[in-house]
């Protein structure tokens, strides 16, 4: 004798249905239905309810898709048009013999590089909204290495990146320009001997990160204040660690080191 | 819901104008409302005479379905109605579902309400006759 509340194989059919449909939609598949009988059922409810539901899921999920292409689209089109006016500015160094110029130009296609790549990054990545720190440095810092092109010169770079850091593209871009600047006024001034060590550290310390970025050169004259300085390398990364919402500290001992707690 | 013999009928729907202002359209059993079915009563719904916007009582209790285009459309955003205010019949367990999830998840955009007894919705609709 069957057992008084044993569910109909009826039933249990139907209920498996829904499940298998359920289960489909979680991974994106809207093909199947849940087959409706018309026949007042409680299970006929529950099958409309998860067919409006994935036919609304559908919907969404192919309005994020188109959402997300168009916005690697503009990525791409800005790292395009801003590769277009660093090789405009290239073309201009070509047709100059003056040193100070070529250097002004370099360093305005370097700043503009280094907010490129964050758009290049980013439109190949998976997660359109923010892109891993570790390589974008490493990145970063190879091209202005290989811009300044100093011949025989043996510039070790360090890096210390925390594992799974990840910004936005507001952090990224004023990080990148940090950098950027950092970098080459090491490159520029602390070796004279073309022979040295510059070390890029980022970690996260409670709920704040601290980037450094450090050289073991020559290191500031000794008359020279770092916030007093006109230069527009170290305005700006003044100014970007304000827009970071951060602070600055400049060291001048065993080289030059600049910490950044945002 | 007494269907009369003038009442308009399309794929869908049996749709007529009543006595007392209030439009009413009712769906045939068991079918599957789609855009297009949707869009030929729409036509019909406005092109009832009546010179001002007019409430309308929908009788879904025969409803087997309604696509997600139908379900938009009848959202009424962003396309032109003559209607003012919808009071919906259910009663079946397909179409206390559909209802609820049109009202919650549609969100239509006029004053929308469900009922179960046809009294109660026409007295509801009366308070958007001009």
């Amino acid at each position: 004798m069957a057992p008084k509340n044993k569910i109909p194989l009826s039933d249990n059919t139907r209920a498996n249905e829904i499940l298998e449909v359920i289960m489909a939609f979680a991974r994106q598949d809207f093909e199947k239905k849940v087959s409706i009988k018309n026949d007042d059922s409680v299970f006929d409810g529950i099958g409309a309810g998860v067919n409006m539901l994935g036919e609304e899921l559908q919907h969404s999920t192919i309005s994020l898709r188109e959402k997300e292409q168009l916005l690697k689209e503009i990525h791409h089109r800005v790292k395009n048009n801003m590769q277009i006016i660093s090789s405009l500015l290239s073309l201009q160094s070509e047709s100059t013999e003056d040193e100070k110029f070529m250097a002004l130009l370099r360093e305005s296609r370097n700043r503009i590089n280094s907010m490129a790549l964050v758009h290049e990054m980013l439109y190949q990545s998976d997660d359109l909204s923010k892109i891993e720190l570790k390589e974008y440095i490493v990145t970063l810092c190879t091209s202005v290495y290989r811009s300044y092109a100093l011949p025989d010169s043996e510039i070790e770079f360090i890096y210390s990146i925390e594992k799974k850091a990840h910004f936005d593209i507001d952090k990224m871009i004023p990080i990148g320009l940090i950098l950027n600047e950092a970098i080459s006024n090491s490159l520029k001034h602390a070796f004279p001997k073309k022979k040295g060590k510059i070390s890029v550290d980022l970690r996260s310390i409670k709920e704040k990160y601290t980037l450094s970025v450090s050289d073991d050169g020559s290191g500031f004259k000794k008359d020279f204040d770092p916030e007093k300085d006109s230069h527009l390398g170290i305005q700006l990364i003044y100014m970007l660690t304000e827009q970071l919402g951060g602070k600055l500290e400049v060291n001048n001992k065993n080289g030059v080191n600049y910490t950044i707690t945002f | 819901m007494q269907i009369p013999k003038d009442a308009i009928e399309v794929k869908g729907y049996f749709t007529w104008m009543g006595n007392d202002g209030i439009a009413r359209t009712c769906v045939k059993s068991g079918i599957d409302i789609t855009l297009e079915i949707a869009q030929e009563n729409s036509k019909v719904v406005n092109e009832l005479i009546c010179e001002k916007k007019f409430p309308m009582l929908i009788d879904s209790r025969g409803i087997k379905s309604m696509s997600y285009e139908a379900r938009h459309h009848f959202s009424v955003r962003g396309r032109d109605t003559k209607t003012c205010a919808f009071a919906i019949l259910i009663g079946s367990t397909l179409s206390r579902v559909l209802g609820n999830f049109y009202l919650g998840i549609n969100k239509p955009a006029v004053p929308t309400k469900l009922f179960d007894n046809e009294e109660e919705a026409t007295q509801w609709l009366k308070q958007f006759l001009n």
